[in-house]
């Protein structure tokens, strides 16, 4: 991890390529009363009684980093991370407790969409009021009066009370007052879910246009695949202190293998309890259930298209006469994805006693990504005694990232094909590249 | 705009908070104009009468007032007694109004504090500014009953706009101080209210000052609203020029408690974000 960290006083020189935005050993400390001591009254009197204490919380830690003009920065971390409070420190929102903000430049917040609009007021009469308080000259918003009503198409409602809107219609107003110009440094608190897909795509491109012509952005996401995207470095910021911070694909890549580890670490703790859908007679039972990869490493993290194996170990208390064993694939959801048992396949086990193991196999694991639970049984030939069963007590998850698997929708694939031939062909003209 | 661009923050680098906010106020003028106008607009539009209400209010309020306790204290020797009563309600609602209000507008910008960066003392500065627009209207109904009652318009009325720039002053350093103890506690705002009440009947606003007892006197002393009451009545209600000492006084309060106020809340607005 180095992380690029402002020299010791070192404002910004005179050069043009000063970074646009500077930390140096951010802390952010909420301080608040143990309990809401709402009035001065009670406040007396228990300073008079040395009652008063207070709860610290630091919400962000010695962050220390330096922004590039026209950088993409995206900052990712899990919820109360403090990666909103970090946006708000350099929005000039909150005054670090200590260390030290420096931002050059015009700073839009696209942090609340529609902040201060006055419901009373009408469409037009917002336009401005939102605009001087982003620090826009009347003169200026006048100006530009028509490209952001145009860009909102709002143009037939702006002179109604904007109480009248719908939350999409509020937040395309806002977004359009909060973009009409570029601004120096975009702070972009999660990629707008503003209205409709059109708008959507066009204040993408607007954000994306701003970019291009120079504009610093720090965005904060959870879309992991957007911020990979997007940016072109990244933090990860946990529990206010500065994980890792590098290139956005690297940054994003040490995440996931955490949140992986994590996660694995859940799922197997919880496969160790005990099941609590388990019945049946016991005369046999199912004593154990692990799942294991192609190398015979034990998992409950795939990729779709590896092996996995899931293997029962057994007692049999008494003799049990060729019984059946069978596997329940759930998604998450509930959905049941299958149910191959040892009667249907056609293995006809021995008569049982004592322990011993069983093991299902599959070559080609066709599940996309999910959380899946598996259910175990045994039962008699005829299904009419049921000797063990656990209900969805053991699960897995599908996770391709950090794969090159691009297929996502639906349960699984089919490993089709695809196919392409021209009929005829048709002239078409020569146009521009889309991204 | 080159001005809007060139923009710089350093939280290192702030010197006085208390200059910085000045300037960001200045940067922020066109926000603060258009906070005033909303807000006297959505006063007006609610009511179908509109602005009348606030002409004919005070109107029928010192009708009312005078009648009363002219029956009452009929020994009053305040000769245009109404004249009297509507200057000193004019000016004190001015400061009571705005105190209370910007109190509660500061804990109405907290949503908005929380979100953006704005200068802070500009929901205070709004207010006050909303309350000259208000105390200007408030001439008209004054104007009226003085032509009616046939006050002589005196050159002394030449002072006022100096009585209103130290009225107003006192009471953006009130609102200013009063507010920031309000982030803190909330029963702030409620016990203010109480304050107003006992300091109205106090201040000689509908009696004259000769109805306090001799053993009272030394109270209106202590009073800076009586100084700046007296610095804005006279020309308009006895046509005369405040006294040279009542106007130094009452200038001196004003600038002490706008600079205390001014100090206090500055220092104190970037803990805001984090208390309301």
């Amino acid at each position: 991890m180095n992380l690029p960290i402002a020299s010791e006083n070192s404002p910004p020189g005179n050069g043009e390529n000063r970074p646009a935005v500077i930390l140096e050993g951010v802390s952010v400390r909420y301080r608040a009363p143990q309990e809401r001591i709402p009035s001065l009254k009670e406040y007396a009197i228990r300073w008079l009684k040395r009652q008063i204490r207070y709860e610290s919380f630091w919400a962000l830690r010695e962050i220390s980093l330096e922004v590039q003009p026209g950088e993409v920065l995206g900052i990712i971390g899990p919820n109360g991370a403090g990666k909103s409070t970090l946006l708000k420190t350099i929005a000039r929102v909150l005054t670090p407790t200590s260390g030290r903000v420096y931002v050059r430049g015009q700073v839009s917040p696209l942090l609340e969409l529609g902040a201060g609009f006055d419901p009373e007021l009408t469409g037009r009469e917002n336009v401005y009021l939102n605009g001087t308080l982003l620090g826009y000259s009347r003169e200026t918003i006048a100006q530009y009066f028509d490209e952001i009503v145009e860009f909102s198409g709002l143009r037939d409602f702006i002179d109604a009370p904007v109480r009248l809107y719908s939350t999409g219609m509020y937040a395309r107003l806002g977004f359009s007052v909060a973009t009409f110009k570029r601004p120096e440094i975009l702070i972009v608190d999660e990629i707008l879910g503003v209205g409709d897909n059109d708008f959507q795509t066009r204040s993408y491109e607007r954000i994306l246009g701003f970019q291009a012509q120079g504009t610093t952005i720090l965005l904060v996401s959870h879309s992991l695949s957007r911020v990979e995207e997007v940016c072109s470095r990244a933090i990860w910021i946990d529990q206010g202190k500065m994980v890792a911070s590098g290139t956005a694909s690297s940054v994003v890549n040490q995440y996931l293998e955490q949140i992986r580890r994590q996660e694995s670490r859940r799922l197997g703790g919880e496969m160790a309890r005990e099941p609590v859908w388990r019945w049946g007679n016991h005369r046999l039972e199912i004593t154990r259930v692990r799942f294991t990869a192609g190398d015979g490493s034990e998992r409950s993290m795939f990729h779709t298209g590896e092996a996995l194996n899931i293997h029962l170990d057994y007692i049999a208390h008494q003799k049990i006469p060729s019984p059946v064993f069978g596997v329940g694939i759930h998604r998450q959801d509930g959905v049941h994805v299958t149910g191959p048992n040892t009667g249907a396949a056609g293995l006809e086990l021995p008569d049982l006693e004592g322990s011993g193991s069983l093991t299902f196999s599959i070559k080609n694991l066709p599940l996309l990504e999910g959380l899946y639970r598996v259910s175990v049984a045994a039962h008699n030939q005829s299904d009419t005694e049921m000797y063990d069963y656990h209900d969805r007590a053991y699960p897995f998850r599908v996770d391709n990232s950090g794969t090159n698997l691009k297929e996502k929708y639906g349960l699984m694939t089919v490993q089709g094909e695809w196919s392409f031939q021209t009929t005829h062909r048709v002239s078409v003209p020569q146009q521009a590249n889309r991204g | 705009m080159n001005s809007e661009l060139e923009i710089e923050y350093d939280s290192a680098k702030v010197q006085s908070p208390a200059v910085q906010e000045l300037r960001e106020l200045w940067r922020y003028r066109d926000l603060l104009q258009l906070l005033i106008s909303t807000s006297i607009k959505s006063r007006y539009k609610r009511s179908s009468l509109g602005i009348v209400w606030t002409l004919l209010n005070p109107l029928l309020n010192t009708i009312v007032l005078s009648i009363v306790f002219s029956f009452f204290f009929s020994r009053f020797e305040i000769r245009n007694y109404p004249i009297y009563i509507l200057s000193g309600l004019l000016m004190w609602n001015f400061f009571s109004q705005t105190t209370l209000h910007s109190m509660n507008k500061l804990i109405w910008g907290s949503g908005l504090i929380k979100r953006i960066y704005v200068p802070r003392t500009i929901f205070a500065v709004s207010v006050v500014g909303n309350g000259l627009v208000n105390l200007l209207l408030g001439f008209i109904p004054l104007l009226i009953i003085m032509l009616v009652l046939g006050q002589p318009f005196s050159l002394a009325l030449f002072s006022l706009p100096l009585a209103i720039l130290l009225l107003a002053m006192f009471t953006l350093g009130m609102a200013l101080f009063l507010s920031t103890i309000a982030v803190y506690f909330v029963d702030m705002v409620d016990m203010f209210g109480i304050l107003l009440s006992i300091w109205f009947y106090a201040t000689p606003i509908i009696y004259p000052e000769s109805m306090l007892p001799d053993r009272f006197q030394f109270l209106l002393r202590l009073n800076p609203v009586y100084y700046l009451l007296e610095t804005f009545r006279a020309p308009i209600a006895s046509g005369t020029w405040p006294a040279p000492d009542q106007l130094l006084l009452a200038a001196t309060i004003s600038v002490f408690t706008l600079a205390v106020g001014w100090l206090t809340f500055t220092r104190k607005s970037n803990e805001f974000a984090y208390r309301i």
